[in-house]
């Protein structure tokens, strides 16, 4: 078999096209959807009073051990961390609005096309096809880390302390959610600030109590209906949604905006598979070239060649 | 010209024909051991890194999850190694029959290169016991740029780089140990035939990983500063690191030449810094354009400005690539091999900071938490790279690597036969064993 330059070019050029024609097609109709039994969170800040109920809550119903980071003061973390998969913080305002303050209920939003799982080499972080909940399999994570660097609100957190260090982040209590009941935030919350239910009814809610009184939240907006593709935690404000620490992505800002590019270059690994299919009918030719030219060095010199 | 001019360029002009080891030089050295004692504190401070945690050994936080070990040893040095593609590619695939002489030697680095990248892998995973997952095709994520990068580096590593970098062991054998000659001599067909495979899988493997790994970042979205990320990062990270390669095995030679006192083969470093520039230019127009794109199309001017010293981050390692590059083109600065070393060393530092940027310095700039690697993190990298270049000085003394004109190869089996009086590097009689098979 002999092949030019061209041939080879060719080759590639129509081997790509192939295997990349129909991946072009999928890659546009990458719409995000929630899964058909989406279950959801809707806090409201306005309601929260900030009494913490929901970490002692979280903290017991998924074994916690205490957390000590602060001296002579426990179970008050400044951050989500290890021990804490939930949180309330509070946000002050400043110079003028210095009368402003907010609390915001901090935890993972269990988004509907979740940078953590798509980044996950061995899926690790899962998302529940049916509830949506996304999920930690120990046995399946080796601690690359990747997910917290994908994680566009800095969720999960890894036990640094550790010998056999666990990923934690709020996993919408599946021990619970398998027993029928809510998870442990949403039964305590004495204000019923933070509610469960399934995602529609909640984001119908959510819409609602925007309608019913115009102008108290910020922008009329429902954070989490569109961020990043849309979260099942769900969040009503009466401040600025990036005050209270929650990034304001665009709505296309999920990983299948990123990766649909490099997703075609990788789809069962037809590209590369083409690639090297190509390479190797090109290297034999040049191969065979190379091994006559080299024996005759050979006969030459009377040195062995090298290869 | 006249005979007597032309009779003196013949001995002024050199070229490197074989590889030859630096025979006569001792490879245990003051700065061999110096280097030996770094890579032995490194290498117990991964076991105390085992035994530790990650935690203690480390400044990571949950703030910024990839300290240096994955930013710098994996994602940025690879391309130190990654000379190996764009040079074989071009000698290969391009007839560029010349660039066949400093082969070996780039292998060699590539292999070293991606062999410590590895250990920084393991050492860095947090959950190493778990990588059985690796075997188990049902929990695999192919879509996750990790996921490729931990097939495909190690995949790429213990096999065709690891085949490439045989045929110098199995020469040395063949002339320094007798009794293993007929084994050799069996093998050598072997390879021979499986070499066009083995060679195009390292050249598909690492443009699969080395694109792969500006995929991680990728999968950040907007953490990533905007004059950095970009869908087309892959493809960027892959191209950079076949010029940084290019530039570091330019850099390699002349210094290894320089320390060694060995001639230098002006026209092979030439070859190699047309293909680098050629890469070079074209990675550049590909990168502003990209970003000129973004910036007046999608509407992304201002949140590249922001905040004010990543532009001049950016403006310093274009710079760092873009001058150097530029000067090279002129022939009376590549033939001074101070200026040329000079430049490719600029290049390889502006390659390297494009690589690093995206990890650390443009990525979640607004974070109020700091990375400062710990000690133990800063020696086992450290640790690391010594061992790259000791084992490197090691294996140039005593394999046939770094090339050289063919008298140097004489010269070596005259000294070498004052030590071991049975070998015979020239004028063989069993020659047609080892003669390859090849087509009429």
């Amino acid at each position: 078999m002999s092949l030019s330059r061209r041939d080879l070019l060719k080759i590639g050029v129509v081997g790509g096209a192939a295997c990349t024609l129909p991946a072009v097609a999928a890659a546009k109709e990458h719409a995000v959807t929630a899964p058909p039994n989406a279950v959801g969170m809707l806090y409201d800040s306005t309601k929260c009073i900030g009494c913490k109920s929901c970490v002692v809550a979280c903290a017991q119903a998924n074994n916690l051990v205490p957390d000590t980071t602060l001296d002579s003061i426990h179970q008050a973390p400044n951050d989500l961390n290890a021990h804490t998969k939930n949180i309330i913080k509070l946000y002050k305002g400043e110079g003028a609005n210095a009368k402003e303050y907010a609390f915001v209920k901090r935890q993972c939003m269990h988004c509907l096309d979740p940078f953590c799982a798509a980044a996950c080499p061995f899926n690790a972080l899962e998302k529940d096809p049916q509830t949506g909940v996304v999920s930690w399999t120990p046995d399946r994570c080796i601690g690359c880390r990747y997910c917290q660097i994908a994680c566009p609100y800095e969720i999960p957190k890894f036990e640094w302390d550790a010998f056999n260090a666990r990923v934690v982040k709020c996993e919408f209590c599946g021990q619970r959610l398998a027993k029928n009941q809510e998870p442990a935030c949403t039964f305590v919350c004495p204000t019923h600030a933070v509610i469960f239910g399934r995602r529609d009814v909640l984001l119908n809610e959510a819409h609602k109590r925007v309608k019913n009184s115009p102008g108290k939240y910020w922008n009329d907006h429902v954070f989490g209906e569109t961020e990043g593709g849309g979260t099942q935690v769900l969040y009503l404000s009466h401040v600025a949604y990036n005050k209270l620490g929650l990034p304001s992505l665009p709505a296309d800002e999920h990983p299948g905006r990123w990766m649909r590019y490099s997703e075609i270059a990788q789809k069962w690994f037809l590209l590369p598979i083409a690639i090297y299919v190509g390479i190797v009918a090109k290297l034999k030719e040049n191969f065979r070239e190379h091994e006559v030219e080299m024996n005759e060095e050979h006969k030459k010199t009377g040195l062995i060649p090298q290869i | 010209m006249s005979i007597a001019t032309q009779s003196q360029s013949d001995l002024t002009v050199v070229r490197w024909q074989r590889g030859v080891p630096v025979f006569g030089v001792p490879v245990r050295t003051r700065n061999f051991y110096f280097l030996l004692a770094l890579t032995v504190v490194g290498f117990v401070l991964v076991i105390y890194r085992q035994v530790a945690g990650l935690g203690a050994a480390t400044g990571l936080s949950d703030g910024f999850a990839w300290g240096i070990w994955k930013t710098f040893n994996v994602m940025t040095l690879t391309a130190l190694g990654s000379g190996s593609f764009p040079i074989g590619i071009a000698a290969w695939l391009f007839h560029k029959r010349r660039l066949h002489a400093v082969m070996r030697t780039t292998l060699l680095i590539s292999l070293l290169v991606y062999f410590t990248g590895l250990l920084a892998i393991a050492v860095d995973v947090g959950r190493p016991w778990n990588v059985y997952n690796f075997f188990d095709i049902f929990r695999w994520n192919t879509m996750s740029p990790m996921w490729e990068v931990l097939w495909c580096m190690p995949l790429y590593c213990l096999f065709p780089l690891f085949l490439e970098n045989t045929p110098p062991v199995l020469e040395q054998a063949y002339y320094f140990f007798p009794p293993i000659r007929g084994l050799v001599v069996w093998l050598v067909p072997i390879i021979r035939m499986t070499y066009p495979y083995v060679v195009a899988l390292a050249y598909t493997l690492p443009m699969m990983h080395q694109s792969a790994l500006g995929g991680l970042m990728l999968m950040a979205g907007t953490q990533v500063q905007a004059l950095w990320q970009t869908p087309l990062l892959p493809l960027l990270y892959m191209w950079a690191a076949a010029w940084i390669g290019v530039a570091t095995t330019i850099g390699a030679m002349m210094l290894s030449c320089t320390a060694w006192k060995l001639p230098m083969d002006q026209s092979i470093l030439d070859e190699l810094v047309e293909l680098m520039l050629k890469l070079i230019k074209w990675w550049v127009i590909v990168r502003l354009a990209d970003i000129v794109i973004r910036a007046i199309f999608l509407g992304q001017f201002f949140k590249m400005l922001t905040p004010w010293y990543l532009p001049m981050l950016f403006l310093a390692e274009m710079l760092l690539i873009a001058i150097p590059a530029w000067r090279l083109q002129r022939p009376e600065v590549r033939n001074n091999h101070y200026q040329l070393w000079m430049n490719c060393f600029y290049i390889v530092l502006g390659g390297l900071g494009y690589r690093f940027d995206p990890t650390t310095f443009a990525y979640r700039h607004w974070s109020r938490t700091y990375y400062t690697p710990a000690i133990a993190e800063i020696l086992i990298s450290l640790g690391f790279i010594s061992f790259c270049i000791i084992a490197y000085t090691a294996a140039v003394k005593r394999l046939p690597i770094l090339p050289a004109p063919v008298e140097q190869w004489y010269e070596s089996e005259h000294y070498y036969k004052k030590i071991y009086p049975y070998i015979q590097l020239s004028g063989h009689g069993n020659e047609n064993q080892y003669r390859p098979h090849y087509a009429d």
